[in-house]
């Protein structure tokens, strides 16, 4: 009877495995229900080009013997390598130096191309996405000019399916323009022969405006663009300056970079670095009128047809709208990436619509507030809560030339007058509010969605939910929309939808070089590791609740590392956030240090106060607030920030909460770091998987996490909590006896990514528009089953 | 009642051995005394224990060596202030151990030291010259087709390559489609370098060969070098003749060429071996003539100086490591990339950079191979990029690599050793609820409970209260019953 039981023996073995195997992949993919969901994305607002992959360029790519996909046999090195700064991988992944002489030029030119995945010290990783390809076509660059130029730079010959992927991607778009001019709209190219293919469809000949005394086949509107003048953004004497000094930099530049640098990478830069700076001097341009009312099913067609429409704003000769008078105050002074950013946004001396990407502090409220003055009508911000809208109110004032009058605020406490004003600012959800409104906010709304607006500013872009973005697009009239964030990142697929529903990416600058520079924070972060008490660990163990999480959250030992820390912080004189999701230890916290706290329920009038108090109150140097104050709190006094809690593995939050603190700090360029972030992690507890995942954006933004496994002088304090087991053991029935309602995060509304039990799971499939794109990461997972090292393959021992 | 002795659990559970690396001192320290002996008979060996002794020693050893009678130890301890009593101290033990001198007795009952004969009549020959003439000699014509030290350097290193190769490569060719010779693959399996498969019986790589890959090249030459000579005189050849071959090669010019006449017929097939390392260059086998390469110049020099041709440049900085645990490397040498791959996962290849990343998983899957934590970092601080170094943190703390990846990778070893291990022995099958109590509770009262569980009634005691509690539990039995 051999043989049967050999069979079950193995049987059971395998059940047995892969039992361990369910057992294990819950742990894995809990973050993955973390994913908020906004129902199937409707495909047909994206054109087909642009959900092609490069990433999937090499799957037929041969693996070596250690599992790297091996490209050697698709490229040959160049002789002059050493002097070339990229390579590019025929999955679209290129990897820049950054301690190459032609740095700054391929740097300008990557972030035109595509998307930043992780930019450290030395090596920089992009990669090709369609939308970055469709943000590079709309700024002006050429199919030709973008291969041409990544031949030059590359040290080695490009894989024929990258460049076959840039025509793919850049060839139809970028092409035809919707143009609003003097009121009309028209569509325009300056490839006559593309509106011709335009017009062969009937959908869009339909949509076509015709002067009643034309017949000719062809009764395109030819125009000869003038030359456009260069967009001056705030006071003279502060753009001289800054246009001094970026020539200056341009000669000293060119003259290190002779010696070194391959003639045609400069000469080549210089080319393109013209066509974008002065747009050519007399383009012949073709144009057809298109009825007003069917502009939203030529623009849906557009995109069916792989056409699809770029939108620009020639406000300088919309003579319909009234131009209001602001202006900005000589004061205030852009910095050269702000700079850089609106220049993009305004290039042709018209107004493109899009995203600009700048981190949390490093001044995104000037740089739309400069676009506001610039395009100079009637503008609309919208931001995600009444605190912030305050917030814009006052960067208005203090910028522009804007006052009271002209600023007309539309939240559920604050209603002005609208009518006459330039500016209004409101939130998203006022905006898209579906239940029965005041009489007066009925009136607003009224007004509002009668309005032709010339530009709509919407800040923090990635935190709005498709559904409700598209609301607000078919709510409100805008000629130009400019999306402000610091991380294009949703932990789901729905950041692409923004390139189709606002505009390609602009601009994303790079948090290191900023830091580097002063202009933001030099923040040390810090994963503290709180070992876990034998008794919360043994509840931690056998409970199978959400109360796991309440019991890493109010582990005794981090209770005491915090108040350390804020101790630590106080005395230093350091003004101290500190964060928790949880609501239950939120207050627990809070209540046990006696220090004031904001959570979702507190009243408008009490956040206020509480903020005042922390801004300029000697007394008040520590507040403990909940995930309400993640985005557009602006607490420029604030240096530490202590996570004691958080959602998940969002890296998103992750960054935003960084922001609050990034704020450059007074004698910004210090030698040393200025502002400390810590994030207090239990050991052994699912905290450590979520933190090593929330830290992956910042760490591909160039931060390094130092872990601390003990703060020194913590066992020597005898003011701590908690310091004898008794307290402990009181502390934990007080989280035994703590509700279901108590474990679970708080919930705020317009915020997606809640926990939802029962929520469906989304595996994989990261945003490749999120600036720290990591898919890899994926990869190594998967690969590492069954790739080992063949040395170790071989070696048992 | 069963007791178990939870030692042998312990031995499975420990960490594997270390690599361990002697230097000359270590390696001649465990010879027997009969041993060094015959090797004191050599005049270049003397030369090069001389050399490699302390300053302290250095100074005894020349202050008597003319003379002719014991020292009073008092005398030597004399020569040294008292602040330096333990460098002194040192100094006579490694002077015991190697013996080159011993403890005698003079008249008068006083303790004495005298330097060994042989060793003395050596080194008065290395010193003053004398004696035979050394078996290797300048050729005295020019050699035709001399080689430069360029030529010698790059020839060395790529047979030293060649070994390594064998060694990650295993039975493949290297690139230059050179394999090692049937010698070499004993010394690497004698040395526990390499071991045989029990499947199908070819050579694979052991944990302290994993090890050996990540030491610099002086070092790997030197311990490939000591298990060579261990297993000499199995092959029939005489260790003290080889060794002194090795040290007279040390003291060799590099660039010069030396007559290979004369050389007696181990000591040639010595050279073959050498040849073979890259040791020394010979054009022919029988060319009459050899050219010992820097490899050979280093082997017990403390501060020797690198081959910095333009290949081994090349090897010296070529690794980037990112603060995102991103590990980039320029190079294409399969050797180095595999080296790479033992600790981080690779994920592209170009031409001429690799690109991978060091993840818990890579990290740990080198640690269980028996590399330690330490040694991934001196190996990727050995071959840091230039650039690496210039960064401001590398300035502060002296090591080019990111601290955050540095803290990370020792925390990924700490994390492995999260066990501490209490020797002791256990206690199970107690008959009834109350005979465990009373145990236990006698072993709580004299401190020498590890663990007890009420349940299974087990309970675990420390080795040293073992015969406490055993006696307790026979007067008991012999009570209870």
């Amino acid at each position: 009877m051999g043989p049967p039981k050999k069979i079950t023996k193995k049987d059971s073995k395998a059940a047995g495995s892969s039992k361990f195997e369910k057992r294990r992949r819950p742990e894995d993919e809990a973050y993955a229900q973390l994913v908020d969901d906004d129902g199937p994305t409707t495909e047909s607002d994206i054109p087909a080009s642009a959900i092609k992959n490069a990433e999937r360029n090499d799957e037929g790519i041969q693996e070596d013997e250690y599992g790297a996909k091996d490209y050697r046999s698709q490229m040959e090195l160049k002789i002059d390598h050493s002097s070339r700064p990229l390579w590019v991988a025929p999955n679209g992944h290129i990897f820049l130096e950054s301690f190459s002489p032609v740095y700054k030029h391929a740097h300008d030119f990557l972030i035109a191309i595509s998307e930043p995945v992780c930019r450290p010290e030395h090596i920089h990783e992009y990669k090709l996405t369609p939308y970055s390809l469709y943000a590079a076509v709309s700024v002006g660059l050429q199919t030709n000019d973008i291969i041409e130029y990544l031949k030059r730079l590359s040290k080695t010959t490009i894989p024929q399916g990258i460049i076959e992927f840039i025509q793919l991607c850049t060839l139809s778009y970028g092409k035809v323009k919707l143009v609003l001019k003097h009121n009309k709209y028209f569509v325009e190219s300056p490839h006559p022969e593309v509106l011709q293919k335009l017009l062969k469809d009937p959908v869009v000949q339909n949509c076509r405006l015709r002067p009643k005394d034309e017949n000719g086949e062809d009764g395109f509107i030819t125009s000869v663009q003038d030359k456009s003048k260069p967009a001056l953004f705030g006071a003279k004497a502060a753009t001289t300056t800054t246009g001094a000094s970026e020539t200056g930099d341009k000669v000293d530049g060119d003259g290190i970079v002779t010696t070194i640098v391959p003639e045609d990478i400069t000469n080549f830069y210089e080319k393109i670095d013209n066509e974008d700076e002065e747009e050519e001097a007399n383009l012949k341009t073709v144009s057809f009128e298109v009825n007003q009312e069917k502009i939203e099913t030529l623009q849906k067609r557009c995109v069916e047809i792989e056409y699809p429409l770029l939108a620009e704003y020639d406000f300088r000769n919309d003579s319909v709208n009234p131009d209001i008078n602001i202006d900005l105050k000589p004061a205030a002074v852009l910095r050269p990436y702000q700079e850089k950013s609106l220049r993009k946004m305004f290039g042709n001396g018209r107004a493109r619509s899009g995203v600009i990407v700048l981190p949390c502090g490093a001044g995104k409220s000037l740089v739309g507030v400069t676009a506001c003055c610039t395009v100079r009508k009637r503008a609309l911000v919208l931001c995600n809560s009444g605190v912030s809208v305050e917030q814009w109110k006052q960067q208005f004032k203090m910028w522009s030339t804007a006052d009271d009058s002209m600023i007309c605020r539309f939240t559920s406490e604050a209603k002005d007058k609208p009518m006459g004003c330039g500016i209004l600012v409101t939130t998203y959800s006022m905006i898209t509010h579906t239940q029965k409104r005041s009489w007066e906010a009925e009136q607003t709304m009224r007004w509002l969605q009668e309005q032709e607006w010339g530009i709509m500013v919407l800040d923090e872009v990635h935190t709005i939910p498709a559904k409700m973005f598209r609301r607000v697009l078919t709510l409100v009239q805008s000629h130009c929309k400019l999306g402000l964030t610091a991380t294009l990142l949703r932990e789901d697929d729905k950041i692409a939808d923004l390139n189709f529903l606002i505009g390609p990416k602009l601009y994303e600058a790079n948090w290191l070089e900023l830091e580097k520079k002063g202009y933001i924070a030099k923040v040390q972060c810090a994963e503290v590791w709180c070992p876990m008490s034998p008794e919360f660990y043994h509840e931690y163990l056998i409970t199978k609740t959400s109360k796991k999480m309440l019991l890493y959250v109010m582990n005794p030992s981090k209770v005491r590392n915090t108040q350390f820390l804020i101790k630590y912080h106080e005395k230093r004189g350091d003004k101290t956030i500190v964060f928790s999701d949880n609501v239950f230890a939120l207050k627990h916290y809070a209540l046990k240090l006696n220090k004031p706290y904001i959570y979702g329920p507190t009243s408008q009038n009490e956040r206020i106060q509480i903020l005042q108090n922390f801004k300029f109150n000697p007394k008040v140097n520590t507040i403990f607030v909940s995930k309400v104050a993640d985005t557009s709190f602006d607490l420029p006094e604030a240096n530490v920030l202590i996570q004691i809690s958080s959602h998940g593995g969002s890296r998103r939050q992750e960054a935003q909460r960084l922001g609050r603190i990034l704020r450059a700090k007074k004698g910004a360029i210090a030698e040393e770091y200025n502002a400390f972030f810590y994030t207090l992690v239990s050991q052994d507890t699912m905290e450590m998987n979520y933190a090593r995942k929330r830290q992956r954006f910042l760490v591909n933004q160039g931060y390094s996490y130092k872990v601390i496994t003990h703060l020194s002088g913590l066992d020597s304090d005898n003011d701590l909590l908690y310091k004898t087991r008794e307290e402990q053991g009181h502390l934990l029935q007080q989280v035994l006896a703590a509700s279901d309602i108590d474990c679970e995060d708080e919930k705020v509304p317009g915020e997606g990514g809640v926990v939802r039990p029962g929520g469906s799971k989304r595996t994989g499939g990261i945003s490749s528009m999120s600036g720290g794109d990591d898919a890899v990461y994926y990869e190594f997972k998967r690969k590492n089953a069954h790739n080992v090292h063949p040395l170790f393959k071989k070696f048992r021992g | 009642m069963a007791e178990k002795d939870t030692k042998s659990l312990k031995s499975i559970l420990q960490k594997p051995v270390k690599l361990e690396c002697k230097d000359l001192y270590e390696y001649l320290k465990t010879r027997s005394a009969d041993v060094l002996e015959r090797l004191y008979d050599y005049p270049t060996i003397c030369l090069a224990v001389y050399r490699e002794l302390p300053e302290i020693a250095r100074q005894f050893v020349i202050r008597i060596l003319f003379v002719e009678q014991p020292v009073p130890q008092a005398v030597i301890a004399s020569w040294s202030s008292q602040i330096y009593v333990k460098e002194h101290t040192a100094a006579t033990a490694i002077l015991g151990d190697l013996g080159v001198w011993r403890s005698a007795a003079i008249p008068g009952g006083l303790p004495a030291w005298e330097l060994s004969a042989t060793f003395k009549r050596n080194l008065k020959i290395a010193l003053l010259g004398g004696g035979r003439p050394w078996t290797m000699v300048n050729v005295l014509d020019t050699d035709s087709k001399a080689r430069d030290i360029a030529f010698l350097d790059n020839y060395a290193m790529s047979r030293w390559r060649c070994v390594l190769h064998y060694m990650v490569g295993g039975a493949t060719k290297g690139p230059d489609g050179e394999t090692i010779s049937p010698d070499a693959v004993r010394i690497l399996l004698n040395a526990n370098l390499m071991k045989r498969d029990e499947n199908d019986g070819g050579p694979v790589i052991t944990r302290q060969g994993f090890q050996f890959l990540l030491l610099d090249t002086q070092a790997q030459v030197w311990h490939f070098m000591l298990q060579y000579l261990d297993t000499c005189e199995q092959r029939g050849m005489s260790l003290p003749e080889c060794l002194s071959m090795m040290f007279q090669l040390s003291f060799s010019t590099l660039g010069r060429d030396y007559s290979s006449e004369g050389l007696s017929n181990t000591l040639l097939s010595f050279l073959q071996h050498l040849r073979e390392f890259g040791l020394v260059y010979q054009r022919k086998r029988k060319a009459g003539r050899f050219y010992p390469t820097r490899l050979a110049l280093n082997i017990t020099n403390k501060n020797s100086v690198a081959i910095s041709d333009d290949d081994t440049q090349h090897d010296k900085g070529h690794i980037v490591v990112e603060t995102n645990y991103r590990v980039y490397a320029y190079t294409d040498s399969s050797l180095q990339v595999a080296l790479l791959g033992l600790f981080t996962e690779l994920l592209y290849r170009f031409p001429n950079l690799v690109v991978g990343v060091l993840t818990r998983d890579s990290v740990r899957q080198a640690l269980r191979g028996g590399i330690t934590a330490d040694q991934i970092i001196s190996y990727l601080e050995q071959h840091a990029h230039p650039n690496m170094l210039l960064h401001e943190h590398s300035i502060k703390s002296k090591s080019p690599l990111p601290p955050t990846v540095v803290d990370q990778i020792k925390l990924w070893e700490n994390e492995r050793n999260r066990f501490t291990f209490t020797e002791g022995v256990a206690y199970n099958q107690f008959l009834s609820q109350s005979d465990f109590i009373t145990l236990r509770d006698y072993a709580q009262s004299i401190n020498v409970l590890i663990w007890q569980n009420e349940r299974n009634r087990t309970m675990v005691v420390t080795k040293n209260g073992h015969d406490d509690v055993k006696k307790f539990w026979k007067r008991y039995q012999k009570g209870g019953s």
